[in-house]
């Protein structure tokens, strides 16, 4: 469990980028950190891991305070995927770098062997391929495989679909999901909302420093509140309920406004638009004004 | 914080100061560091340099950066106490000896490295470095391209340090402990150099490319529309600087302590 207690943070003690912040996340959950840029997100990831130790407050994994932990000690709990990929590749082939992690730790032994071979597997690399001619998306598959292999309780992600096309950016976020499935506690920071929306349970909006929302990744993303303080801008499955309910107040009553997730928003939605489908019932569903088109 | 030879924003008279007055006379004052061998002089220009320090509020970075410079001169330094055997004996080496003269010897060496640095690197926080090219290009004539890559190698400095520093956070997370001594420090640090090349290469070459299909061939040098016009100021600073030469020289015959 991860839990942060009025946690302040600066850079170099000049400027307070967190002001104190306070959550829990127990173990097993899929936090994602939704903001602006400057909003503190990547501080909080920082802090998690030790990389930033905190001006005010507690930082504490499994009760135990970052401050009494080594950075290095921290490693073997909490996994960390950097944004970019070429600042965590260092070695020559993609075997040395699945390896690096154990070695860096002192875990080398057959089993890290095993485990290894079986990750090359996994994610069909070449393990005598050179990390630094792969593709971008490879690199950034590479660099995700050395920190599962590592097999952490913990995975913190700084913002880990960047730069990646729609195919790769799915096959990330679904071998996350996948180790968030087998237990696996999964941080994220993400830019992108449909994203969020599609694998993140719990999300925590942050502007300036304050985390201005925190719950349930649906009551999060369609909260106009949220959206406005943290300058976000909602998925488009919410973006279409809004919209909906602004040209047919009937909406505001339907199961759309019911709904308890984003399947069910979809589902629904679906079944409105198809309902009135030629129907004629609601003209401003058709027009420009409507529904944006 | 501004980084290391980052331009700091400011508007004290050597920030005003023609940026190619403003090289000339740090290279007037490091040219006189290497002229004298004299003990006061150099104190002298010390004092110089770090009120000129003061005066645009860049006492701090003055500071820092000469003790960067004289941890980095300790090297040469004991080179030249062990390979100048100068004065009365104090201790006898295999292939000479160290005298009171050795000691003198090294001492200047570090002296004179940080009088010479230290208004070289002010140059570069209180100019900024698109002035300074375009100004080179404007009054020395110098071409544009070599003025561009003077500039560009100023300028990837902090970006390199702050690779580095992202590379080693990175590593520092996969479990890599930098805290030790120094030989342990360099020995983790050496195989993180191959990201980092990996990332100056990239840098670079998007950099150039960049450059190019800006026009970077076209430009000429009546490009710039910024003028570099000198005025009193950078006359009388510049006739103050070649007086510290003509004393560094001068200093060779008539001795100063």
């Amino acid at each position: 469990m991860i839990e942060f207690r009025d946690v302040s943070a600066s850079y170099d003690g000049e400027l307070a980028v967190l002001d104190r912040v306070s959550f829990t996340i127990p173990n097993g959950d899929f936090v994602a950190f939704v903001g602006t840029n400057g909003a503190g997100k990547s501080t909080t990831m920082r802090l998690i891991n030790g990389l930033l130790k905190p001006t005010a407050g507690d930082v504490l994994i499994d009760g135990v305070s970052t401050a009494n932990l080594r950075t290095s000690e921290l490693a073997a709990k909490v996994g960390f995927l950097f944004q970019n990929p070429d600042r965590q590749i260092c070695c020559n082939t993609v075997r040395e770098e699945l390896m690096f992690g154990f070695k860096a730790q002192g875990r080398e032994c057959a089993d890290a062997e095993g485990r290894v071979d079986a990750m090359i597997e996994r994610f069909g690399f070449d393990p005598d391929a050179e990390p630094f001619l792969l593709n971008r998306g490879t690199r950034q598959l590479l660099a995700l495989a050395s920190i599962i292999v590592l097999e952490t309780p913990v995975i913190v992600l700084d913002e880990p679909t960047t730069g990646l096309d729609f195919r790769e950016c799915s096959k990330v976020m679904e071998i996350i999901a996948g180790l968030n499935v087998r237990g696996t506690t999964v941080i994220m920071v993400c830019h992108d909302m449909e994203v969020t929306a599609d694998y993140a349970k719990r999300v925590i909006a942050m502007t300036e420093g304050h985390v201005v929302d925190d719950g349930p990744t649906f009551e999060v993303l369609r909260n106009p509140n949220t959206l406005q303080r943290a300058h976000l801008l909602p998925s488009q499955i919410v973006d279409i309920s809004m919209r909906l309910g602004d040209v047919a107040p009937a909406i505001a009553s339907s199961s759309i406004a019911r709904a308890n997730s984003l399947d069910q928003m979809s589902t629904a939605i679906y079944e409105f638009i198809s309902s009135h489908a030629g129907t004629g019932a609601s003209p401003a569903l058709g027009s420009d004004e409507g529904l944006g088109a | 914080m501004k980084g290391f030879l980052e331009y700091v924003p400011g508007d004290s008279v050597l920030h005003r100061m023609n940026p190619v007055a403003k090289l000339v006379c740090a290279l007037f004052i490091s040219v006189a560091c290497f002229c004298t061998s004299s003990f006061m002089l150099l104190a002298l220009i010390l004092i110089i340099d770090f009120a000129l320090a003061a005066s645009c509020k860049m006492t701090r970075q003055a500071a820092q950066l000469a003790k960067a410079v004289a941890i980095f001169s300790v090297v040469l330094a004991v080179i030249a106490l062990l390979t100048t055997p100068v004065g009365t004996e104090l201790v006898q080496l295999p292939w000479g000896y160290i005298g009171t003269g050795s000691i003198a010897a090294a001492a200047l060496v570090l002296m004179r490295l940080v009088a010479c640095a230290v208004p070289l690197f002010l140059v570069m926080y209180i100019t900024k470095l698109n002035d300074l090219a375009n100004s080179m290009v404007k009054i020395l004539h110098v071409p544009y391209k070599y003025a561009f890559t003077f500039t560009s190698a100023v300028h990837f400095i902090p970006v390199f340090m702050n690779d580095m520093a992202g590379i080693m956070e990175a590593q520092t997370a996969r479990g890599v402990e930098f805290d030790g001594g120094f030989a342990k420090k360099v020995r983790l640090m050496v195989p993180l150099c191959v990201p980092l090349l990996v990332s100056s290469v990239r840098k670079t070459n998007s950099a150039a490319i960049a450059a190019e299909v800006r026009g970077f061939n076209v430009r000429t040098r009546q490009s710039g529309f910024k003028a570099y016009p000198f005025s009193a100021r950078d006359v009388v600073a510049l006739l103050a600087c070649v007086c510290i030469l003509a004393l560094a020289i001068a200093t060779n015959y008539v001795p100063i302590p």
